[in-house]
């Protein structure tokens, strides 16, 4: 195994700048261009069964306990299939099943309460610059540790938090201002929800089958999709702007986002193959001086 | 426009949210109490925090600046 290593170090030694571009190109394009149709079933079904928590509390069929470890789960899986889409995985513009792509993009992200268009555009600011103090949309997420990040996170939820303008100065500078209409019927019709809710008596359900649930998949979201994988987030370009983690929660409870490396590289490469795709990149990414920690 | 902002702000989320849900949650944990006794505290304590939250822009009263943690790039 060494010796194969040794000498996929040693070949790739030989290699000039362009050649070795070339190779890490082709390497890549092994994993793109498939439909990820477990994401498909995974967006959909992680909605119906969100949806699905509420009556079945309500109707004192399964424990609000549980109803609320359920929905934290199902709003904290929202976020994914959404990304997916938007980096339009499933389908490009043009291709039959577009339609699905946008399908899945709309209606993963309804229990975390964000609009696709708003993520999808502002999105692309962030993989477009990331890290830059101004125009990374997510920049607001950077802090010294993992306890400075939850601080951070939690203030810049609160009303008068200059950081929850990025989004919005986002899509004004980039032309799509009317896109954060969508953002305020997103909300109002939430907040409109919940009221009602509460004030028919069903205030506690609320609470912790969307209100709570949201909090808690928002940090966690933030933690692993912002935080970790551009810590300690000073640097820019394209092999320094994002690392390749170990977390101790492992692959699957970090969301994939231990080769988010991978995706920021190549973000047409379908989540569930970015640990294959990383794998076999990983000699071309410690040529190139990449930040990989342990993994 | 004003509507919207209303419907956004914190004063609307104390008393169309919390209001209720401290209620709720006091009866639920009291079953004496009388219900107007639980939603009049509930919005006594919510509409309290709302106007902090208004005023200051933040529920917590602090505010992150203000405890010297900005991260290094701000």
């Amino acid at each position: 195994m060494s010796q194969t290593m040794n000498k996929a170090t040693v070949s790739l030694d030989s290699l000039n700048e362009a050649e070795l571009d070339v190779l890490e190109r082709k390497i890549a394009g092994k994993y793109m261009n498939m439909v990820p149709w477990g994401v498909v079933v995974w967006g959909i079904g992680n909605l119906i069964a969100w949806l699905a928590v509420w009556p079945l509390v309500l109707m004192d069929i399964i424990p609000l306990w549980l109803g609320f470890i359920l929905a934290t789960l199902n709003v904290a899986l929202s976020y994914l299939p959404s990304h997916e889409a938007q980096h339009n995985i499933i389908a490009s513009k043009g291709q039959p099943l577009r339609w699905l792509n946008e399908l899945v993009g709309h209606l993963s992200t309804i229990p975390l309460v964000s609009p696709y268009r708003v993520l999808r555009y502002t999105h692309y600011e962030h993989h477009s610059h990331t890290n830059d103090p101004q125009l990374d949309p997510d920049f607001n997420v950077h802090a010294n540790s993992g306890w400075h990040f939850l601080w951070k996170s939690i203030m810049n939820r609160q009303p008068g938090s200059g950081t929850g303008k990025a989004y919005p100065e986002t899509l004004k500078r980039t032309g799509k201002e009317h896109m954060i209409l969508d953002a305020v019927i997103y909300q109002g019709v939430y907040l409109v929800i919940m009221f009602t809710l509460a004030w028919a008596g069903y205030a506690i359900e609320a609470a912790l089958l969307w209100w709570v649930p949201k909090q808690i998949a928002t940090t966690y979201i933030e933690y692993y999709l912002s935080w970790a994988p551009h810590h300690p987030g000073n640097e820019q370009g394209r092999y320094t702007d994002t690392r390749g983690f170990k977390s101790r929660l492992g692959n699957l409870l970090s969301m994939g986002m231990q080769y988010h490396i991978i995706h920021h590289l190549y973000p047409r490469i379908p989540l569930s193959l970015t640990p294959a795709a990383y794998r076999e990149l990983k000699p071309i990414l410690q040529r190139r001086a990449c930040n990989l920690g342990e993994l | 426009m004003k509507l919207i902002e209303l419907l956004l702000s914190p004063i609307a989320f104390s008393i169309g949210f919390l209001a209720p849900l401290l209620a709720q949650v006091m009866l639920a944990m009291n079953t004496e109490l009388s219900m107007p006794i639980a939603y009049g505290t509930g919005l006594a304590i919510s509409i309290s925090f709302g106007i902090v939250a208004q005023s200051r822009g933040s529920w917590l009263w602090v505010k992150d600046h203000e405890l010297g943690n900005e991260s290094d790039h701000e």
